[in-house]
């Protein structure tokens, strides 16, 4: 039905305005630098060359790190439009001197969702899209197992979620960093690494981004971690699967820019004008691409059960701080494989001991207190909170070929030093033979 | 006895595995074929990875095994013109460019194989994009004109003949003895169970058999992928693939495929762009998909029009079952038949659909009988449901009427039916 209403206003909209004349020759082409999947981006280019013959779009496809060596170059590589789910990329490239000023409409773009800001202020970048990070639940499964549905990150440390729940790996998939800087934002650094090794204990861990949906979708696990778009997608092609935000979340944007070198100044705004109209904003939310727009008025014709971030309750946004979620991944993504993904079947048989050990000293406070002392240790992350948030250390692990080696061995003895201790801290409750 | 016993229980269990996918309407190319094992199902996951990745130009911290990207392309990856596995969508009516199809291009006579000559300046087909700093060979570009057929009955159908001209072409004009064929990206799901059918199986059809070049082995052999029946097994039409339309070369097509003109061509490196591996995983990947189940078996409108498919001479051509030869990915299908409505043989299709152009010997109105399974979930998955070699019919009802040639008997026996009878046989092709 959607599709209907949005082909039907495109067909109106251009028979109005754009008709061109038959046989109308391309005579510029302006070049896309883009990471979103190509599907999408054909759509894209069919609806608007149908409504502007006169230009071609030509893309180029570049993940975060191949586009920012491309868009830093003085040429550009001959770019026009920077088009991306990479907040991180757009505020360098920004600071960098590689944008130029685009005209945005603020009444039907406000650039910001809650107290968030999505967009650059100056103008030099506009939010596309905005993900939404949190949870994919089997309904059915959930009900099968007994339990409810987990409405906070850290319901998931509880054991009863152990050996139901998927993880996408941060060196793995791209987005998962970024989900798990939100649990850190909202959780705090120490409690959150604790909170992430206790999920992650007794979990399973996958290395792409549509393998925690396709987990819950095959019945493979109840919840996975995910962001949201995976889940909409499979949910719209008939998957029982639904989407849960959990309190605290954060819709992280995609953004849009024009290149300081563009030689096509006005195909490349006329592009973007496109991208960031209400007929432009209804395409991503097509049934295979179920992305949700940084437009509030294109979701006057979302689809049934869409959520409209720009509607949600309040206590599901968390300010999340955009400044430091883009300095942070590759930092989060080491500590990720040394804390998590390394000695992951030892970890998961210590956070099952630990709960065990919870379960049976329920009422025994001494006890607690030693398992709350062998939680924090099993969940030990050698970087302090105050580290995490300085720029200049954050610097150091921007590129993963140039950290130094012993700095790793060292990081991951004190990770297996806290960890032994832990296991010697739960085996001190257990009766002597 | 005894053998006998073990002769049962092996067509027992031959006829217990299933071949075909049943699912949502939305997902249903995309599944592979049951009971996969470890090995070949993780050989289908980096399959579809590959054929869903975009290329990228060199060289890529991010990417680094997908690099490689033209000079010269149609679209970046596998799954923009095949998307969800299905056909490709015909031009926009407004401005006519083909995207998710090939202008393939030739002049007069034959390479030193028996295939087409390919254009001197543009090649074996036309690539409207270039990396930066190549200029994109053009496009190729559709105009519709109506006109209605009518029916015995008085109902009038209407039909729309395409014509294809060429814009922006960058490398001067293409000359008028260029001989060219637009062809719209076909689905490629069940192309493995096809692949898997004996050579003398499908001899024994009706049609006419193009014996092709096969790289691999330098010898002539049964061509049954393409359009035209132009490739002979599913590895020389996805390499095929990769150099003509994303300009990724591999084992079987080490050169990039440009005219010899094209100094753009000859840059770069000298090892296959596509490894062995990733070569295998996408054939594997295409291998195992499965076609869709059919449905609404127990409609009596469906079993009407089923016989009526082969009263009308439907089946002559859209020969209704084949069977499983040797199928390494799922040896319990081995002897199993299959309805893929299909001879994988060359019919006169008549002047209406004739390209004017041959392909080893599929001559200028020749066309290779496509599969119909899956037909009636054609555009659910948000592929295209444009029907024909260059997606020029835009329902079930348009397809038929264009048949002529051999077919034009079965084309004048739908036009003459009552309109009960023509919704039982659509009811029947919407069942596939």
């Amino acid at each position: 039905m959607i599709r209907a209403v949005a082909v039907a206003a495109f067909a109106s909209f251009f028979s109005i305005l754009c008709t061109p004349p038959s046989g109308a020759s391309a005579n510029e082409t302006i070049t896309v630098v883009t990471s979103f999947p190509e599907e999408l981006t054909t759509r894209y280019e069919r609806e608007f060359e149908r409504g502007h013959p006169q230009i071609h779009v030509r893309f180029v496809w570049k993940q975060s790190r191949d586009a920012l060596v491309e868009l830093a170059k003085p040429e550009q590589g001959g770019a026009d439009v920077y088009w991306a789910p990479s907040p991180a990329n757009f505020a360098l490239l920004r600071d960098r001197g590689a944008f130029r000023k685009i005209t945005v409409d603020r009444a039907a773009l406000p650039g910001r969702l809650g107290a968030q800001q999505l967009s650059d202020p100056a103008g030099l970048y506009e939010a596309y899209d905005v993900a939404g990070y949190g949870f994919v639940a089997n309904p059915s499964a959930l009900a099968a197992a007994g339990l409810s549905a987990p409405r906070r990150w850290r319901d998931l440390a509880s054991p009863e979620y152990a050996r139901q729940l998927a993880m996408p790996i941060a060196s793995k998939v791209g987005f998962s960093p970024a989900l798990y800087d939100i649990v850190l934002q909202s959780e705090g650094w120490d409690a959150g690494w604790r909170l992430l090794s206790e999920m992650a204990g007794e979990a399973t861990l996958l290395d792409s981004g549509v393998a925690p949906t396709a987990a819950v979708r095959e019945g493979k696990a109840a919840l996975a971690l995910t962001i949201d778009f995976f889940a909409e997608i499979a949910r719209a092609n008939g998957a029982a699967v639904e989407m849960i935000y959990p309190e605290r979340t954060a819709f992280l944007p995609a953004h849009v820019a024009m290149t300081t070198g563009s030689e096509h100044v006005a195909a490349a705004q006329a592009f973007i004008d496109f991208l960031l109209s209400t007929d432009g904003q209804r395409l991503m939310m097509e049934r295979d691409s179920r992305r949700h727009p940084a437009r509030p008025d294109a979701y006057q014709s979302a689809p049934q059960g869409f959520a409209d971030p720009f509607a949600l309750p309040d206590s599901t946004l968390l300010v999340y701080d955009s400044e430091i979620g883009g300095r942070r991944p590759p930092l989060i993504t080491l500590l990720f494989d040394l804390a998590i993904v390394e000695g992951h079947a030892e970890s998961a048989e210590l956070w099952r001991k630990i709960h065990d050990a919870e379960k049976k000293f329920a009422g025994n406070a001494k006890a607690m207190a030693a398992l709350g002392e062998a939680k924090r240790l099993a969940g030990f992350i050698p970087v302090s909170e105050s580290d995490a948030g300085t720029r200049t250390f954050l610097e150091r692990f921007a590129r993963r070929d140039a950290i130094d080696p012993q700095h790793l061995a060292q990081w991951r003895e004190e990770i297996g030093a806290a960890r032994r201790q832990a296991r010697d801290l739960v085996k001190s409750l257990e009766p002597a033979p | 006895m005894k053998r006998f016993g073990l002769l049962l229980c092996a067509a027992m269990l031959a006829g217990a595995a299933r071949y075909e996918t049943s699912g949502p309407d939305t997902e249903a190319f995309i599944q592979p074929i049951e009971g996969l094992d470890g090995e070949h199902a993780a050989s289908f996951r980096k399959g579809s990875g590959i054929f869903r990745q975009a290329w990228v130009i060199g060289p890529s911290q991010d990417h680094p095994d997908f690099v490689g990207l033209g000079p010269f392309y149609n679209r970046l990856s596998c799954i923009a013109c095949h998307v969800k596995n299905g056909r490709g969508a015909a031009p926009d009516s407004e401005n006519g460019v083909a995207r998710t199809m090939a202008a393939r291009l030739s002049v007069e006579g034959k390479d030193a194989h028996g295939g087409p000559r390919v254009h001197p300046e543009y090649g074996a087909q036309l690539n409207p994009e270039g990396v930066p700093g190549v200029a994109g060979e053009g496009q190729a570009v559709v105009e519709y004109a109506d006109f209605d057929v009518a029916l015995s009955d008085g109902a009038t159908v209407r039909l729309r003949r395409p014509t294809l001209s060429f814009r922006n072409l960058a490398y001067g004009s293409l000359g008028p003895e260029t001989k060219t064929s637009l062809r719209n990206a076909p689905p490629v799901f069940g192309l493995g169970l096809l692949e898997s059918v004996a050579d003398a199986e499908i001899l024994a059809g009706a049609g006419r058999p193009n014996f092709v070049f096969s790289v691999e082995t330098g010898q002539r052999t049964l061509g049954r992928f393409g359009l035209k029946a132009n490739q002979p097994n599913l590895k020389q039409q996805i390499a095929n693939a990769f150099v003509e339309d994303i300009g990724i070369t591999s084992s079987l097509f080490p050169v990039e495929s440009c005219a010899p003109t094209r100094s753009e061509c000859y840059r770069g490196a000298s090892t296959p762009e596509l490894t062995e591996a990733q070569l295998d995983a996408v054939v594997n990947y295409i291998r195992a998909l499965a076609p869709p189940a059919r449905r609404n078996l127990d409609d009596p409108r469906v079993k009407d029009g089923e016989v009526l498919f082969h009263d009308i001479g439907c089946s002559n051509c859209h020969r209704d079952a084949l069977h499983v030869a040797d199928f390494s990915l799922q040896p319990a299908l081995n002897g199993v038949e299959i309805h893929p409505y299909t001879d994988l043989l060359l019919h006169d299709m008549g002047d209406g659909l004739a390209d004017g152009r041959e392909d080893f010997e599929a001559g200028p109105r020749d066309w290779r009988t496509p599969p119909l399974w899956g037909l009636g979930l054609a555009g659910k998955g948000g592929d295209g449901a444009d029907f024909l070699h260059d997606g020029r019919a835009r329902t079930l009802v348009e397809a038929i009427l264009w048949h002529g040639g051999e077919a034009q008997s079965s084309a004048d026996a739908f036009r003459n039916l009552p309109e009960p009878q023509r919704d039982a046989l659509l009811a029947f092709l919407n069942s596939l």
